[in-house]
């Protein structure tokens, strides 16, 4: 009897921890699962980026983004559909820091030969406030090609937003229905 | 006993004559094999078709995948053996930069090999096991004018031939691209 019960406190006990873990998590994909994302072109401001590495970051970002399932969708730059979503955040990426390593350098010496990576990331709305900013580092310092300091770049982006905590789509959505036939268009603004 | 007559002197002319009639079928025969391997290596070699790696990026392909690059059309086309083509349209290609990369031949299995040679011995190997490559990164857009960019690593002295062709059947160059459109990357820093 004595040890049913203890059997049953533990697993009680088990499923609250598990509960009280999981819960918040869900939480915050379910928000934020709630926006839309449309990644910007990498910004490489001053930097002297090579275009295949500014290229490699977005399209990576894009990857990792739709792997984390953090938003409804993710858009790319330019795509028109974007003006159809309602809640919907863009992702700046400005370069900041490069260091241009090599992989034969690496090769040969273990502790030489980084690249290294450095960059701002900012979550805005359309109307340009400002979500989330995070400065996000992408290595590579022993194995692999220099252009998988983007890939490990993005991830650690896409574990930045993850890990932080996003507001609720607060905007007034705007649903335009047309007259039937009359001159006057009626504008109804609903807020949620 | 029924002899023919058969004057010695002509049997080493007839020997010289067949033997010459062989080496001239040999001849021919080489020729036309030559000629034949031409014409079917031909198309591997001109601008317009080239085998690559897609580094990253090109719709409907997997990363680090291998194929064909070619100029089918009005379209660039990536073909693996055995699947189907991936295409995008000339037009729609806004920017095209060259680079050039070096990287560690042998993959993971050589970097095992290389860790197990004593003495540090695989770090010597490392100095001479790399291959310098040509690098194409293409801006492009989707029917929903959406950003895309794609990278394909190209055999060394290939990639410039295929720029060229492609800027001549309407894809756009910006003015960077057109500037530099050599960007050494890994030499760069070796160089260091």
């Amino acid at each position: 009897m004595k040890t049913s019960k203890r059997t049953l406190l533990m697993v009680s006990a088990v499923a609250f921890g598990i509960l009280a873990v999981a819960h918040p998590l869900a939480v915050s994909a379910e928000t934020a699962a709630r926006w839309s994302a449309q990644i910007a072109k990498v910004d490489a401001g001053e930097i002297n980026l090579a275009p295949s590495f500014q290229i490699a970051i977005y399209e990576h970002l894009l990857d990792e983004l739709s792997k984390t399932k953090q938003f409804k969708t993710v858009l790319r730059d330019g795509d028109r559909n974007a003006s159809n979503v309602a809640d919907l955040l863009i992702l700046k990426t400005t370069v900041e820091k490069y260091t241009a390593g090599s992989e034969t350098r690496r090769a040969v010496t273990t502790v030489s030969g980084a690249t290294k990576l450095t960059v701002r990331t900012q979550l805005c709305t359309r109307d340009g406030k400002i979500l989330l900013e995070r400065t996000v580092n992408g290595n590579v310092r022993f194995m692999g090609s220099n252009l998988r300091a983007t890939h490990n770049l993005a991830r650690n982006v896409a574990k930045a937003i993850k890990k932080s905590f996003l507001p609720e789509p607060a905007s007034p959505s705007l649903s335009k229905e047309m007259g039937s036939g009359l001159s006057d268009d009626i504008v109804v603004v609903e807020f949620r | 006993m029924n002899y023919t007559d058969v004057p010695c002197y002509r049997r080493p002319n007839d020997r010289v004559l067949g033997g010459r009639l062989f080496g001239a079928f040999l001849v021919l025969l080489i020729a036309s094999g030559t000629a034949a391997r031409a014409q079917g290596a031909s198309p591997s070699n001109s601008p317009l078709s080239m085998p690559a790696t897609n580094l990253l990026g090109f719709a409907g392909v997997r990363d680090n995948a291998k194929g064909t690059l070619s100029i089918e059309g009005d379209a660039l086309q990536f073909q693996q053996s055995g699947k189907p083509p991936a295409q995008v349209k000339i037009t729609s290609i806004q920017d095209l930069v060259l680079g050039e990369e070096s990287k560690q031949v042998g993959g993971t299995p050589m970097t095992i090999g290389k860790a197990a040679v004593p003495f540090g011995g695989g770090r010597a190997v490392s100095l001479f096991a790399h291959k310098k490559y040509e690098t194409l990164t293409l801006e492009y857009l989707d029917s929903d004018g959406g950003f895309h960019g794609a990278i394909f690593q190209l055999n060394k002295g290939q990639a410039e031939g295929f720029r060229s062709e492609l800027i001549n059947k309407g894809a756009r160059v910006s003015d960077t691209g057109a500037e530099s459109t050599k960007q050494t990357v890994e030499a760069a820093s070796e160089n260091k």
